[in-house]
């Protein structure tokens, strides 16, 4: 019902009815339907070989910068995995805060409940600890 | 149209008829005309079968929350694609009111707030404040729409432009009230709730309040797009602009409209954004225009202009959206996904010119 095909039928002139005329966006192309078949299989090829290389290379890396503190190693996980079994940095004269989305340490990122959905990097946010 | 089983029913009759050679033709082109179509089932049916959380409720639910932010961009985008032209200034726009709606709409109580004077966020404020993202997102639409319509200046430039300037803009907005370019974060609660928050749970995946708009969004542009006299008035101009003028279509106001009315549904995004990532960046919206010229040339709003429907630009939403879940799901990289995103609207194009010339 809300079909809405306002296609003028013209008719085309004999010396145009070979060459296939677009109109709108088109308007310039000249391609014909054998080359229009190679382009669709190329990108459906393209997409396919991108999606199998991902897949010979599963899931994601979580790296972390711990600004100042002992180095963390990155990780490898899948899709939907915790990072809870990732050790605590430590750094002289600092408490460790938990982990941060970002370098600011604004976004929180929570051991038990966040799941890795991207390859990210987590910053670690330090705590100054009070003189004894 | 008729009875779809009967239709089906015919044209297999008219198949057997056929020469086995034509047969093979015309098998050839059904494959190839419906080559996207059948590679995103075969990655669906793949993922369904490698990742057991793909075929669950709540995966469906994730998918029509999704599919609710990202349709109202699609929405506009389309009416700009009937006109044979495009919107590249979407994304910017969607970051730009996303800002705007995240620093007028935080928490009263917080310390280091970009605006201290403004009022705390009642249901006044964030209507004021829904408002101005939509005057925004319309102020833009409106300048795209001018230089389209009154110089004929192709609309790939035009919005090229007004996306650097709203960049531009954002970056300025950011910079604003010692915010110095950081994100925008610590919504208050009331506007996190009018927006995203939860009517009822599907599976312990809560359905936000914005799908219900999204709803709404989608039956009023069918109204708009099929029952009123822009609508109508937009397809001829889409068709041909020349036809429509000699047939007392208003060219020059319904371009300025259909872009007005596009940036419109950009503002609206913005503002719907800013609660779904639970802040605003600088790069909020970011390419946010790809996805949704993607999704409108899969559901075949063509770029030869004058054809295009709703149903087809939601069923192009949610394939994309199907497809983006199902591979982040199997482990393929978002920088892969722009490989691939770029892959798919090459081939939605050549598609629509395969299936324009072969009616042909």
């Amino acid at each position: 019902m809300d079909q809405q095909d306002l296609t003028p039928q013209q008719e085309p002139s004999p010396q145009e009815e070979n060459v296939p005329k677009f109109r709108g966006l088109y308007r310039h192309v000249k391609i014909s339907v054998k080359a229009l078949d190679i382009i669709i299989v190329s990108c459906i090829a393209v997409i396919i070989i991108t999606v199998a290389i991902n897949l010979l290379n599963p899931g994601y890396t979580v790296t972390f910068n711990s600004l100042g503190g002992t180095d963390v190693a990155a990780v490898e996980c899948q899709y939907g995995d915790l990072l809870t079994d990732v050790e605590p940095p430590t750094r002289e004269g600092y408490t460790f805060g938990g982990w941060f989305r970002d370098a600011g340490c604004i976004n929180p990122w929570n051991l038990e409940t966040d799941t890795v959905s991207e390859s990210l990097t987590l910053y670690a946010l330090w705590i100054p600890q009070e003189p004894q | 149209m008729g009875n779809p089983v009967a239709n089906l029913r015919r044209r297999a009759d008219e198949f057997k008829t056929l020469s086995p050679k034509d047969k093979r033709r015309r098998v050839v082109d059904g494959i190839l005309n419906n080559a996207l179509y059948i590679l995103m089932l075969i990655f669906v049916i793949y993922t369904a079968t490698q990742r057991e959380q793909f075929v669950t409720l709540s995966s469906l639910a994730n998918l029509i929350t999704q599919v609710a932010a990202y349709l109202p961009m699609a929405l506009g985008i389309a009416g700009c694609i009937v006109l044979t032209g495009t919107d590249l200034s979407a994304g910017r726009v969607q970051g730009l009111t996303a800002g705007v709606s995240a620093a007028f709409l935080q928490r009263f109580d917080l310390t280091r707030k970009m605006f201290p004077n403004l009022p705390e966020a009642s249901v006044g404020w964030i209507l004021a404040t829904l408002l101005i993202a939509l005057a925004i997102g319309a102020l833009v639409g409106l300048v795209n729409g001018f230089f389209v319509a009154k110089f004929n200046l192709h609309p790939f430039i035009v919005t090229l432009s007004t996306q650097l300037i709203t960049y531009g803009i954002i970056l300025w907005f950011f910079a604003l009230g010692g915010n110095n370019g950081q994100p925008i974060t610590g919504l208050s609660d009331t506007y996190r709730d009018a927006v995203g928050g939860a009517m009822f749970s599907v599976d312990n995946t809560p359905i936000p309040r914005y799908v219900l708009y999204a709803i709404l969004l989608t039956a009023l542009m069918w109204f708009i797009w099929n029952k009123t006299t822009f609508g109508k008035n937009m397809f001829a101009v889409g068709s041909n602009a020349e036809a429509a003028k000699v047939s007392g279509v208003n060219v020059f106001l319904t371009t300025m409209l259909v872009h007005t009315l596009a940036g419109v549904l950009y503002g609206y995004s913005g503002f719907v954004e800013a609660v779904r990532s639970g802040s605003a960046a600088a790069a909020t919206g970011l390419n946010a225009e790809c996805d949704a010229i993607a999704a409108c040339v899969i559901g075949g709003v063509s770029f030869v202009g004058g054809t295009g429907k709703i149903s087809g630009i939601i069923l192009g939403v949610v394939i994309l959206r199907i497809i983006f879940i199902a591979l982040t799901m199997l482990g393929v990289s978002s920088s892969s996904l722009y490989i691939i995103k770029g892959a798919i609207i090459l081939c939605a194009c050549a598609l629509d010119m395969r299936k324009y010339m072969v009616k042909k």
